[in-house]
């Protein structure tokens, strides 16, 4: 009988450290609150990424991770956090990948990409801007920061690579909408603020790429570099009649020069896109909730998020 | 007996709000040590003294020459606090401070006057690192500052890194010692809080206290909301221990009575498995505690509902 009780408390102590390692724990990401006004309404960040890990070839194109990118770790001098950047339709941009392949580790290239912060490989430590980034092990650190898509590469244009995903064998389309974004809904979030930062803690997120209709609720606005419009969410292939996924309207975030960009740029409102998208935290939103906020205050209910959008579908 | 067992629960329960407790006392301990050794002072120091270090000066054949005269320089003197070193200096103070070492009383430095003082510089390794940064800087005076401020960033990079891994070395050398001290052995507390209803029903209680209050968050502040370098990292572990909490545990852990005599073989593996769960940190043990309360109770309770302020509404949501 103490034999048993001895074997019970043992694989109980067993299943909650076992569990500890498995579960995933919030965790909190610093931003100056400088970055965030400079960026909060910009689609993309240059910026300079010592290339420390890479893919050797892009990802196969199928479902789930098999998504066409090229992966690349390394740690940049603008964001100033742990990060990744990912070349979309990465076989369509051979040059990249052979400079990529023929530069040594460590190299410091220039580069522009859409910025991405959303918590799909938060890890468990947090994550505090400007703090010392160690070199990457893999091609896939944890991570709350990409530049995903890339658009410029060393001399590399990759503004072409916003196109669908796919070979003569596949296409990759993503999660179904009602899927994808009942989950971003869901998403927690607490921010706070100190008098020269922002801190969002949120924990892991999934369902990286969806596809979904999306009916712009207004004209798209020209930000420089790039277009962003809010939209209602609809299934890819939602009827005029059918009801939204989403209540309310989220913002679309357009890259200029992508065939995306060139295609919203006159359209108006009303007007529909079946779209491939990511999502990332709204750093707009992020803002206005922290300006609200007194020091010793918090927000504690849904993550701010918008999508970047990477392909326009074919119909 | 299926997994959803209340005692198993309220164990699991008991368990982990013992690992937030010590965490937390842990924490307060690292900080403690932190401010009493002065840590990031020390770090800073130290990767100051790596880059100034082995240079002597025109005016100076001495070794140190270079370093003496970048501590007594007005710019850094104002940043000490009594005789202890600064925690931060900003890059653009370091740049400021060294070209004019370099330059002395040259009024409106020119890119030619920084390249002729470092030609002067007798040799060393400062001299050999300015000839080289003012190479690269475009016989231009500003991006020469912008380079020597690339240098000290560099360097601060690594200050980070020395500083986070110390950091982590006394949570670990922290948490053993308190892990040995408390006798908080993990199979000692299972078996506690296994075998008394009472006390486990207590503890079951207070967690769901502790598990109402605010997270332990982190907050961070820069010396200049637009430049992230240097970030003052403050994590507020949540309120300190109650009296209740205290109470209760010195209860469960401690070197009296049956827990001293109840020590054996197994004992260091519990230590072990402490050590292991305390380096975890408060805020992990906190976001445990929420989650597995909600599976006991099934849904948050109504005061945690109102922690969250009025004015954050969705609404801001566009």
């Amino acid at each position: 009988m103490k034999a048993t009780k001895s074997l019970q408390v043992l694989l109980l102590i067993t299943a909650l450290l076992a569990s500890s390692s498995v579960c995933r724990a919030e965790i909190t990401v610093a931003l100056t609150k400088g970055f965030v006004k400079k960026y909060k309404d910009k689609a993309t960040i240059p910026t300079t990424v010592n290339i420390d890990r890479h893919h050797k070839h892009a990802n196969p194109i199928g479902s789930g991770s098999d998504d066409g990118d090229i992966h690349i770790a390394g740690r940049d001098t603008v964001v100033r956090l742990p990060m990744v950047a990912e070349i979309i339709n990465g076989a369509k941009e051979p040059d990249a990948l052979d400079f990529m392949l023929q530069a040594a580790a460590g190299t410091a290239i220039p580069l522009t990409g859409v910025w991405r912060f959303w918590f799909e490989h938060p890890g468990n430590e947090d994550q505090i801007q400007g703090e010392d980034v160690p070199t990457p092990a893999n091609t896939n650190p944890d991570h709350v920061f990409e530049f995903h898509p890339v658009t410029q590469f060393d001399t590399f244009d990759c503004l072409d690579s916003f196109i669908p995903i796919e070979d003569e064998e596949a296409e990759f389309i993503g999660y179904e909408a009602a899927k994808a974004f009942g989950s971003y809904e869901k998403r927690p979030a607490t921010i706070t603020k100190s008098g020269t930062a922002i801190m969002i803690t949120s924990n892991k997120a999934g369902y990286n790429y969806a596809h979904f209709q999306i009916r712009l609720a207004g004209k798209p606005k020209d930000v420089g570099d790039g277009y962003m419009v809010l939209a209602n969410i609809y299934d890819s292939d939602a009827k005029s009649s059918d009801d939204p996924v989403v209540e309310d309207s989220r913002r679309m975030v357009f890259v200029k020069g992508t065939n995306p960009g060139n295609l919203v740029k006159d359209k108006k409102k009303g007007d529909k896109l079946k779209v491939l998208g990511i999502p990332r935290v709204n750093l707009n939103q992020v803002f206005a909730i922290a300006s609200g906020l007194d020091t010793d205050e918090e927000y504690s209910e849904g993550l701010p998020y918008e999508m970047i959008i990477v392909a326009i579908l074919k119909n | 007996m299926g997994l959803f067992n209340s005692t198993i629960l309220d164990v699991i329960i008991g368990l982990i709000f013992v690992y937030l407790l010590l965490s937390i006392i842990c924490t307060a301990a690292n900080e403690w040590v932190a401010a009493l050794t002065r840590r990031r002072g020390k770090m800073l120091k130290k990767g100051i003294m790596q880059l100034l270090s082995n240079q002597s000066t025109p005016q100076s054949d001495a070794p140190d020459a270079m370093i003496q005269a970048f501590y007594q320089h007005p710019l850094i003197r104002a940043l000490m606090h009594d005789t202890n070193h600064p925690n931060y200096v900003s890059p653009r103070n370091f740049s400021a401070t060294l070209v004019d070492i370099m330059t002395g009383d040259t009024a409106d430095v020119q890119f030619n006057n920084l390249q002729d003082a470092a030609n002067a510089l007798p040799d060393g390794e400062v001299k050999e690192s300015m000839l080289a940064l003012f190479r690269r800087a475009g016989n231009n005076v500003d991006g020469a500052r912008t380079a020597i401020e690339g240098w000290f960033n560099d360097a601060m990079d690594r200050v980070s890194g020395w500083y986070k891994r110390r950091t982590q070395l006394w949570t670990i050398i922290i948490a053993a010692l308190l892990t040995l001290i408390a006798n908080a052995d993990t199979i000692q507390i299972t078996r506690k809080l296994w075998t008394d209803p009472v006390l486990r029903a207590a503890v079951v209680e207070e967690a769901k206290v502790r598990a109402q209050k605010p997270r332990p968050s982190v907050s961070v502040e820069y010396q200049d909301e637009d430049d992230p370098t240097n970030p003052t990292v403050t994590r507020n572990e949540g309120d300190r221990l109650s009296d209740k909490e205290r109470d209760l545990l010195s209860q469960i852990v401690g070197w009296r009575g049956a827990m001293r005599d109840n020590v054996n073989w197994f004992t260091p593996l519990g230590w072990l498995l402490t050590i292991l769960a305390i380096s975890m940190g408060a805020p992990f043990w906190f976001d445990m505690l929420n989650k597995i309360m909600n599976v006991r109770y099934a849904g948050k309770s109504p005061d945690e509902k109102a922690k969250t302020p009025e004015k954050s509404d969705t609404s801001v949501r566009a």
